[in-house]
């Protein structure tokens, strides 16, 4: 391969966006040395000497000295080794690109060598007598690589696909650990090396302990387990180890819920409306009902109720976006937010408005079963109008959901929680307050609207008699 | 051309080299089979039919019957090369390397190496393997995953009658030591064959029997044709498979299944061996290695399980890899993501 450089339009400084070749001290065709005065250049400033870098020949000089002035960059001359013929010269000027091609190519002087202006560089052939399969070769023309250097890791040297691209990367910077403590196989104690590092981590003796694996082998379950167990005696002083994370690569799931969900806030413009509603009234009747209906409602049944009833009075939140459409429905499908051994899916218990408490408690309960066991289907899952999560059974006082597209609304329930208030009389009494959180899909729902059905659902759940009707 | 069997094809490659060079001799049990008998010799014997009509023709010079011992036939065949024959042993069931595995691993495959260079071993081995005819744990087998796992020796194993002609004529015609394999069920299959008495295919040239962007698929022998059903296939669904016929498994000829997966970047190996320390994992090991950055798919093995070949017929087509557990893996590369 003949070392062939490119001399172009110096930078100097962040101002300088042209500069104008003032003089030629070196002629085409003859030699030069480092540190040799090559030639003048002129920007608005100064007039600046340049000297060369390295030994070469000065082998074709594309801007005569008194030229206009050139784009930073333009390729100036060609230097190559004494000896190097004109077709090698001539191809790689037809090839060369400069390093920042100009954002406006006719900025560039008309007596410019058509430096190529494309995004991409013409393909370089490359004649060689080394082994290189055809992608190889095809990646090496199209990104110019000099294939010589590599050495190829295929049979007798041959330049594998992976070598080109690996010629072509940065040099690696891999994350190392270094060294882990791992505890010595002592005999006693049949264990995997995982176990044995963790053990040693947590300063675990495994001797005599009995593993579940196969033949009594110690798993990291296993000592994990013993690391849960509190320590039998605490030992005087902290002993730092390493901890090093536990890597959980995304499962399908995750990775559909964190696409989705990352899709939805960034961009569905959410906006809150929080607000808690008297729970005694729907306790109290909830009780007396279960006992008639012979049903296991929970709260958060009634909740599904009261919010598709509402829903089928403000049919316009009882919605979903699609693009630059808005799906209205006439009945309610409401997604219920469950936590499975997964992770979370939302199944859909369909025509809620439609469904007595009891048929809704029995719905609900079955969703949940098949979502613990991992069972739940596609249809179980697609679609809905709403969405209802609930995390009051864990304490959170409130708290804001992702919207879960395509829906355009979701309600999140905190705990019940006792709370004074004023009495007619003036006096202080209690009630059951529940915490209430809608966030809402601007693009389709207006605050009005959705203030207007929270607030049939806050009357539903605080006179729940309406929710038999 | 002319259009013969697999088994014919055999026959007839040996035929030409004995008439062409006189230090070609065959041996084995019961390549001539019925001396002694009423109807003569060659009334009885040659079970795959691969070397009738050798002795009448040849003589028992050349055409020699031995006793039931696999390691006299490989002993004798090594003895025969290094004193500047060409012998052509058969062992009529390739699951019997393992009595004659000393003359095969330790001896013919050594011979050049330790004796640095001096001596040559010009020994072909013919050995019929494979499974799909009932004959159970012991004589199915597919021994290709042990014997190219020994340096010295060339395996080969031809799919087609034209191949057999131009790699047998090869095997015979080199220096060195050479395993061919011939699959029991593909000797009744026919094929066009070149009738040049020259006609040789070198080793380590993979044969592309498919040709398409999307997926590799390799194998060779009985399997094959399977993967070129499922190639047929899929192309009618738009997707294209390039199947490679192996031909030798050594010398490998690694470049046109490299040239390949950088490509296609998926691969499924279809072979008839247990998946363990086979040439389903090392052809996996191969692309992992050396296209790791071109492979968009974990490389998939279809073999059968790692179980003795069970006699029943039902068992016996459950273990073997099938068109459906290929379209499958094929599948399931293109689907990964």
């Amino acid at each position: 391969m003949p070392d062939i450089r490119p001399f172009c339009m110096p930078k100097w400084g962040i101002e300088m966006t042209e500069g104008t070749l003032a003089d030629w001290k070196v002629a085409e065709g003859d030699a030069f040395t480092r540190g040799q005065l090559l030639c003048l250049i002129e920007t608005a400033k100064i007039t600046n000497e340049v000297e060369a870098e390295y030994d070469a020949v000065l082998a074709r000089v594309l801007v005569p000295a008194g030229s206009e002035a050139q784009v930073v960059g333009t390729l100036l001359a060609v230097t190559a080794q004494a000896g190097t013929n004109a077709e090698e010269i001539d191809a790689f000027i037809a090839a060369f690109r400069p390093a920042n091609a100009p954002v406006n190519p006719g900025a560039t002087a008309q007596d410019n060598p058509a430096p190529a202006t494309t995004s991409t560089p013409a393909p370089r052939p490359i004649q060689t007598n080394r082994a290189i399969s055809p992608e190889a070769l095809k990646l090496a023309e199209a990104s110019g690589l000099d294939i010589e250097p590599i050495e190829g890791s295929g049979r007798n040297g041959r330049i594998t696909l992976q070598d080109v691209q690996q010629a072509l990367n940065a040099p690696a910077n891999p994350v190392l650990s270094g060294a882990l403590a791992v505890a010595a196989e002592d005999g006693k104690a049949f264990a995997s090396p995982l176990a044995r590092r963790i053990a040693a981590q947590h300063g675990i003796d495994l001797s005599g302990v009995i593993g579940t694996g196969p033949r009594g082998r110690i798993s990291k379950a296993d000592v994990l387990a013993l690391v849960q167990q509190p320590a039998p005696a605490p030992s005087a002083a902290f002993v730092a180890v390493p901890n090093p994370p536990a890597i959980i690569p995304f499962d399908r799931m995750r990775k559909v819920v964190a696409q989705r969900l990352t899709q939805a806030k960034h961009e569905i413009p959410h906006f809150y409306l929080r607000s808690s509603a008297r729970l005694d009234e729907l306790l109290a009747l909830r009780k007396t009902a279960n006992l008639v209906l012979g049903a296991k409602a929970s709260i958060n049944d009634y909740l599904v109720r009261a919010a598709a009833l509402a829903l089928a009075q403000h049919p316009e939140v009882n919605v979903q976006v699609h693009g630059q459409t808005i799906h209205r429905f006439a009945h309610a499908d409401i997604a219920i937010a469950v936590a499975s051994p997964n992770g979370l899916v939302t199944p859909i218990v369909r025509l809620a408005n439609r469904q007595t408490i009891a048929q809704i408690a029995q719905a609900t309960s079955g969703l949940i079963d098949k979502a613990k066991a991992g069972r739940l289907s596609l249809g179980d899952m697609e679609g809905g109008t709403f969405s209802i999560s609930n995390l009051g059974m864990f304490g959170v006082e409130e708290f804001a959901a992702i919207i879960n597209p395509p829906q355009a609304a979701i309600l999140a329930v905190g705990a019940a929680a006792r709370a004074p208030y004023e009495k007619p009389d003036g006096s202080v009494g209690f009630e059951t307050r529940l915490a209430l959180t809608l966030s809402v899909d601007h693009r389709a729902i207006d605050g009005a609207a959705a203030a207007q059905f929270f607030s049939t659902l806050k009357g539903l759940i605080e006179a729940p008699e309406a929710l038999f009707a | 051309m002319s259009n013969m069997m697999y088994r014919a094809a055999v026959l007839s490659t040996i035929m030409e080299e004995m008439e062409r060079d006189p230090n070609v001799v065959v041996l084995g049990e019961d390549v001539v089979g019925g001396m002694g008998t009423e109807g003569g010799p060659e009334a009885i014997g040659g079970i795959w039919s691969t070397s009738t009509g050798l002795y009448d023709r040849f003589g028992a010079n050349r055409v020699i019957d031995t006793p039931i011992s696999e390691s006299a036939i490989v002993g004798a065949a090594a003895g025969l090369a290094l004193s500047g024959k060409r012998p052509i042993a058969e062992l009529m069931f390739a699951d019997f390397i393992g009595v004659s595995l000393d003359q095969i691993w330790n001896q013919i495959a050594k011979f050049r190496y330790m004796f640095g260079g001096k001596t040559r071993c010009p020994a072909v081995i013919r050995m019929a393997y494979g499974a799909g005819y009932n004959a159970a744990a012991q004589h199915s087998q597919s021994v290709h995953q042990i014997l190219t796992g020994m340096p010295g020796l060339k395996v080969v194993m031809p799919t087609t009658p034209a191949d057999v002609k131009g790699l047998l004529r090869t095997a015979i015609r080199d220096d060195d030591p050479v395993i061919f394999l011939e699959h029991k069920a593909l000797y009744a299959t026919t094929g066009e064959v070149p009738d040049d008495r020259d006609f040789m295919i070198p080793f380590g040239h993979a044969r592309l029997s498919r040709a398409g962007g999307d997926v590799t698929i390799i194998s060779s022998g009985l399997l094959l044709g399977m993967c070129e059903a499922v190639a047929d296939k899929l192309a009618g669904e738009g997707i294209g498979c390039d199947v490679i016929d192996l031909r030798t498994t050594s010398p490998l000829d690694e470049e046109t299944i490299l040239d390949s997966v950088e490509v296609t970047g998926r691969v499924v190996v279809v072979d008839e061996a247990p998946p363990r320390c086979g040439l389903g994992a090392d052809l996996c090991a191969l692309v992992a290695e050396k296209a790791f950055s071109s492979l968009k798919a974990p490389p998939l093995q279809v073999t059968p399980p790692h179980t003795p070949i069970p006699f029943a017929r039902e068992l016996e087509s459950a273990y073997l890899p099938s068109v459906d557990k290929i379209e499958a893996a094929v599948r399931r590369v293109l689907a990964w993501r």
